[in-house]
């Protein structure tokens, strides 16, 4: 690429303005000198808002995982209320996004900010890396779907187990077989026993409130959920506790467990239409023990989660998928289809505009699981859910958890 | 005469917190509650029901001012309560919880406590509810779980109850409002939401934008194209926002004209380089399908 050749299309020259607010310029490289420099194209800036236990560790991964070469201009969290100075280190994460020289987000904040702040960062033209759960209700994932179309922009689920699955021969052959549409009816069933650290994430009822800490803007952390007063639990990892935030364990691993499953199993461009759960009555405010939940699909394949924590088992066992599920005519039309394609990494994703495996449709799928899983444990009933509309049906109770409305001015 | 159900002994029924040993074999509890069985909760919630509306409110004041857990079974059977009303079949229990906590949403009770009851009514609540909890939308700290109650029971009549009180509205509970009748799509809150979008508040603008958009009216097109050319950046990235949603809904009804007039003003008006992405998702949205 010669100096003339080159573009800055995303990556640009910023200029010190004082509406910048940047204190950071990148130097393309005919002006730092040609061979062995990084082309100004290839350099990026980056943002990390959610500076908690995994904040470091995701941002981090832009470098090690996914091979960008990004610097961190930006840190916002809520809890740097007398520390911001607002070039570099934020409590506002609007602050951030209103800069011209972010071009990726890193979010590792509680999951109940993880829609909006990657709706409002692919709206101000940033691509997000974004940590899971991807969302703590149905109706987020579906806006942020639309807002990557939308805009154009890269979003990766901060979960990557779906790589690892697909890179396995016999894993590509149950997708593929999975995907074709051959297999009626689908008899498969999938149990997934324990590691959804229930018991760990089920939250205390007894706990007082407390002064706000002095270095916490509360009100911006409640942002979305209802602005309640502080019980020190609500902030920091026990977070998970809390309807409000997340959803229990099944709201913090659903999505790293279900994920390469939904690849595997083909279902992430659908979800379950019928879930059943069995569980206590559930606390109005924190996540309770639950024994399992079964999920079935419109073609019948079936999940089942079950805690290994409580209560019964779920009575169903695994069923694979195999080719001798298929007739012979079935067999022979498989051979002519396509194999699934490789996955894209988020690098490559950000570099090329391919669409990442994990994208923002995959990963909204994926936690529709979790959510619908959740919604049965808390209704105490059996749910019908339409993958299509994205509502259940024949429940409108039920059906106000799908889009629960949020707390001014947050929307979606 | 039915006997009036003992409302504080059924509450005492549901378990005790967990609690576990330590290696001297003393017990502490760790704060956690893993509840009944739903049969044997069923039987509580069955009896608290049958004995009436004064029953389920005899619950409600059993609330202690602040959640610091020492009411946490009396908010368990509310919370269990409204899942269980809202199976089918339990109607008339549901109206006998809903008349219930609606009866105590009104005069000096605590308003964290009510904030609960409104929580509880989101869940369950059904037409009964919505006058008192309309009553609230102007109260300074009741007037957001009032409207989540709302946009949730019954999203015609919150459009009504949101129209009514936007003119006494001012700060917070304006913006609370403006975005209600967006959350509902009032279209009867055109004219309103369009005036808003000249509000001093910028997050009232910002509200009065999406509202505008979600209720899909080419009558906003101009307005919405007037608030994109916004100078603050937030604000210039919502209202462009605003207007692609708009675009959408315009298109999707086959208002393909008027949809094509908003890509058409941020293609011409984001040439910023920064911008660029806008104005490819507004051509990529003006090309024509292959």
């Amino acid at each position: 690429m010669t100096k003339r050749g080159l573009t800055t299309t995303r990556r640009r020259f910023l200029k010190g303005t004082a509406a910048a607010a940047a204190t950071v310029t990148i130097v393309p490289a005919h002006v730092l000198g040609g061979p062995g420099k990084t082309p100004p194209s290839e350099t990026f800036g980056g943002a990390l808002i959610g500076c908690g236990g995994r904040g470091g560790g995701t941002f981090n991964d832009l470098k090690r995982r996914h091979k960008l070469n990004v610097r961190r201009l930006a840190s916002c969290d809520v809890k740097f209320v007398g520390k911001a100075d607002n070039k570099k280190v934020y409590t506002d994460f609007r602050r951030v996004l209103e800069r011209k020289d972010i071009d990726i987000v890193a979010i590792a904040t509680p999951p109940h900010w993880h829609a909006l702040i990657s709706i409002a960062a692919m709206a101000a033209g940033k691509d997000v890396l974004c940590e899971k759960p991807m969302t703590r209700f149905i109706a987020e994932g579906r806006a942020v779907a639309d807002a990557a179309r939308r805009y154009g922009r890269i979003f990766q689920i901060g979960t990557y187990g779906r790589f690892g699955m697909s890179r396995n021969d016999k894993n590509r052959m149950t997708r593929k077989i999975m995907t074709s549409g051959l297999l009626k009816p689908c008899e498969a069933a999938y149990v997934r026993r324990g590691g959804f650290k229930v018991k760990m994430w089920s939250g205390r009822v007894n706990v007082a409130p407390a002064p706000v800490p002095k270095n916490l803007d509360w009100d911006l952390y409640c942002g979305p959920s209802p602005l309640k007063p502080f019980h020190p639990p609500r902030h920091g990892g026990t977070h998970r506790w809390y309807w409000d935030y997340e959803g229990g364990g099944l709201g913090d691993m659903g999505q790293h467990h279900l994920d390469p499953l939904t690849w595997l199993f083909g279902k992430d461009g659908t979800a379950p239409v019928e879930v059943e759960a069995s569980a206590p009555p559930a606390h109005p405010e924190v996540a309770g023990m639950w024994a399992w939940v079964k999920l079935r699909y419109a073609d019948g394949f079936t999940f089942v989660l079950e805690s290994g924590e409580w209560g019964q088992p779920g009575g169903t066992t695994s069923r694979g998928v195999k080719l001798e599920d298929l007739d012979e005519a079935g067999r022979q039309k498989l051979k002519a289809m396509p194999d699934p394609e490789p996955l894209v990494g988020f690098g490559e994703a950000v570099r090329t505009r391919k669409q990442p495996g994990g994208d923002a449709e995959a990963a909204h799928r994926t936690a529709c699981i979790m959510h619908l899983a959740n919604i049965a444990i808390r209704t105490g009933r059996k749910i019908r859910f339409d993958p299509v509309a994205e509502q259940i049906v024949g429940d409108p109770e039920a059906n106000r958890l799908v889009n629960p409305p949020m707390r001014a001015p947050w929307h979606l | 005469m039915a006997e009036k159900p003992d409302v504080k002994a059924l509450v005492e029924t549901m378990p005790d917190l967990d609690s576990r040993k330590d290696k001297k074999g003393k017990v502490h509890t760790t704060g956690k509650l893993t509840g009944p069985k739903w049969p044997d909760a069923e039987k509580v919630y069955e009896a608290i029901l049958d004995g009436g509306r004064e029953a389920v409110a005899a619950v409600v004041d059993l609330l202690e001012p602040i959640d610091d857990g020492r009411d946490y079974k009396a908010r368990y059977v509310l919370a269990g309560l409204a899942a269980f009303v809202c199976r089918d079949g339990r109607e008339k229990h549901r109206a006998v919880y809903d008349e219930a906590l609606a009866s105590r949403l009104g005069g000096d009770r605590p308003k964290p406590v009510r904030a609960f009851l409104l929580r509880q009514l989101q869940t369950a609540g059904d037409k009964s509810a919505v006058a008192a909890a309309g009553k609230l939308l102007l109260d300074e700290d009741l007037c957001e779980p009032a409207a989540q109650a709302l946009v949730a029971i019954d999203p015609k009549a919150a459009g009504e109850a949101l129209r009514r009180a936007l003119p006494r509205a001012d700060g917070p509970r304006r913006l609370t409002i403006v975005q209600g009748l967006g959350v509902v799509a009032d279209a009867a809150s055109a004219r309103a939401l369009r005036e808003a979008l000249g509000d001093a508040d910028r997050e009232v603008r910002i509200a009065a934008g999406w509202s505008l958009a979600r209720l899909g009216e080419d009558g906003s097109v101009e307005a919405l194209m007037k608030a994109a050319d916004a100078k603050d950046r937030w604000e210039r990235i919502q209202a462009a926002r605003a207007c692609l949603l708009l675009a959408e809904k315009l298109r999707a009804a086959g208002k393909g004209t008027e949809a094509a007039r908003l890509y058409k003003h941020l293609r011409d008006t984001r040439r910023d380089e920064s911008e660029r992405y806008l104005r490819e998702a507004a051509e990529r949205a003006l090309a024509p399908s292959t």
